[in-house]
């Protein structure tokens, strides 16, 4: 017993503190180290963190590189399935195509005739380029206000692009660098927006007034008094720089005092943070409103492209009643191949019968001209005739004697 | 001349193998443990450490399997030291049976190698749920447990295959 316990020691002793000839560590060495690890690694020690973090951004590298033959083989393995399926896809996509060109004529009708309302409602500007940046600077100065954006023309801002804040108008871009530009704000003195006032549809310039608000110019000051409260301002999209609608501010309560328009703007614009550069572009195709030639030829291409789905939709009905006589006839035309096929067997069967029936008649005749005419040609020691049984006794026989 | 460095890098090949497939197993984003079937998973590194820790020990430094485990935690997202833990407490296991073992027997080892993985998955569990607060399924465990068993037998003698391919049948244990 004794000495079992003591085997049992030493095995233990020797696999877990005898250090092996290539091992620079005992095992029950690292096995205390791992315990150290789990028990740091639950207090936030920094310089564990910091180990921590090494060790990942380690292993996620070498992870990120060990897995590069694998996953190269489940890009080729994905590469080789679509291959594997082309035939199958390609027959999709002849359908969906199919599908997509009968739905195309339909969807040219429907976007010449959205232009055609946009071009109704005066708003045929599209967003062409959209780009979020940083306020850097917003210095604010006596002489101009106006915020410094973290992105230039690298990042395709231009000049006269609008920026909002939200759905707010902010601005617009007056000075264009390479990685900054420069946003004139609209309480800017020098900063002159076509507006309209809602409900009444009043046109009118909004102008900064060098602090925080705006004040309306060339409108009819009669309306401004009556309506004061409900009054909203919003770019009215005369002169194309901005589209209609982007809302701007509400008119002042201290209007009536002063008897001038002045503007509470929706932003506060010393909190500006993020701003949401936008320009706006001319949809290509739309003609001139106020042209009646362009809208004759809107019509007429509408027209057209409606005669066009006629066209192919009777092509299409014709197409069917063509495949249905096709069908008809092709079930037609196996009937009757049937029909003559077994006629063809008939008369086959009733040439054999003509035939068996000849033989018969042959034979019925021969044996009556046989008892009448055997000795006029079959062969005995004194003639010279036809031995039995040959045709040319046979002939003998049916031509009543040997014919000379 | 050839022939010699033929053997050589065979030898070599052989040498480092353990090591190439230990660390490949834990950093490769393929993970048997957890490869997306319901009813099926099994944990290589189990098999290979407690394979060449038992046949060959020389072959598999413990420094390279801490840190094998080290990375093993980082990548699976275990607090860092369970993996190395359970791995060098599997190579004393590995250990202790050889020292104790006269006449090596395949089945042997087998069966120890079921008790001592069980013996290991319960002392993961306890870290990992006692003092670290992970949910553990205790279902895919057992699954995990029955299939490193059953493949440790294949995984042996695809081990010796490898071998006998590299040295030749004397050298092979």
């Amino acid at each position: 017993m004794e000495k079992s316990r003591d085997d049992f020691v030493i095995a233990i002793r020797s696999a877990f503190l005898k250090k092996g000839a290539q091992q620079r560590f005992s095992l029950l060495g690292l096995i205390f180290f791992s315990i150290i690890f789990l028990v740091l690694g639950s207090f936030n020690f920094k310089v564990v963190d910091y180990v921590k973090i090494i060790i990942k951004e380690t292993v996620y590298r070498s992870s990120f590189i060990i897995s590069g033959p694998e996953n190269l083989l489940k890009k080729n393995y994905s590469y080789l399935k679509s291959h594997l399926t082309l035939y199958s896809q390609n027959l999709k996509n002849i359908t969906d195509l199919k599908n997509f060109r009968s739905k195309d004529l339909t969807n040219k009708i429907l976007i010449l005739e959205n232009n055609r309302y946009k071009k109704l409602i005066d708003d045929f500007f599209i967003k062409d380029n959209e780009i979020y940046a940083k306020v850097l600077i917003d210095k604010q100065s006596p002489f101009l206000k106006s915020i410094i954006l973290n992105k230039g023309s690298r990042n395709n801002i231009k000049l006269g692009m609008i920026v909002l804040d939200g759905i707010y108008l902010v601005g617009k871009v007056v000075e264009v660098n390479y990685l900054t530009s420069r946003v004139l704000l609209l309480p800017d003195i020098n900063s002159k927006i076509p507006v309209s006032l809602q409900p009444g549809d009043e046109q009118a310039i909004m102008s900064g007034n060098g602090n925080e608000n705006g004040v309306l110019q060339y409108m009819k000051n009669s309306d401004l008094k009556r309506n004061i409260d409900d009054l909203t301002i919003l770019t009215s999209g005369a002169g194309g720089l901005f589209i209609s609608g982007i809302p701007i501010g509400k008119i002042s309560k201290k209007s009536s005092n002063n008897n001038q328009a002045i503007i509470d703007f929706y932003i506060n614009f010393s909190q500006l943070k993020y701003v949401k550069v936008i320009n706006f572009i001319k949809q290509k195709g739309i003609l001139d409103l106020s042209s009646k030639e362009g809208l004759q030829e809107m019509d007429n291409q509408i027209e057209e492209e409606k005669q066009q789905i006629e066209t192919v939709r009777i092509l299409k009905e014709q197409k069917k009643i063509s495949e249905e006589v096709r069908v008809r006839i092709q079930e037609e035309n196996g009937i009757l191949k049937h029909r003559a096929i077994k006629l063809e067997n008939e008369l086959r069967g009733l040439k054999e019968n003509l035939k068996k029936v000849e033989l018969k008649n042959e034979e019925i005749r021969l044996i009556e001209f046989k008892t009448l005419y055997e000795k006029k040609c079959k062969k005995t020691f004194y003639n010279k005739l036809y031995k039995v049984g040959t045709p040319e006794y046979k002939n003998c026989i049916l031509n009543k004697g040997k014919i000379n | 001349m050839r022939d010699i460095d033929n053997a050589n890098l065979k030898a070599r090949l052989h040498k480092f193998l353990p090591i190439i497939l230990l660390f490949f197993s834990v950093l490769n984003e393929f993970d048997f443990n957890n490869l997306g079937l319901k009813y099926f998973s099994f944990n290589f590194s189990y098999i290979l450490i407690f394979y060449y820790s038992l046949k060959r020990n020389e072959s598999l430094s413990l420094v390279s399997i801490f840190i094998a485990g080290l990375f093993n935690d980082v990548v699976s997202g275990l607090p860092m030291g369970t993996s190395s833990l359970i791995y060098l407490l599997l190579c004393g296991a590995a250990a202790y049976l050889r020292n104790i073992t006269l006449s090596p027997s395949l089945f042997k080892d087998w069966i120890f190698f079921l008790v001592t993985i069980l013996c290991l998955n319960s002392l993961s569990f306890i870290i990992l749920n006692f003092f670290f607060n992970f949910e553990i399924v205790y279902f895919d465990e057992i699954i995990n447990v029955i299939f490193t068993v059953l493949f440790y037998l294949i995984f042996s003698y695809f081990f010796k295959f490898i071998e006998r391919f590299l040295l030749g049948n004397y050298y092979a244990r």
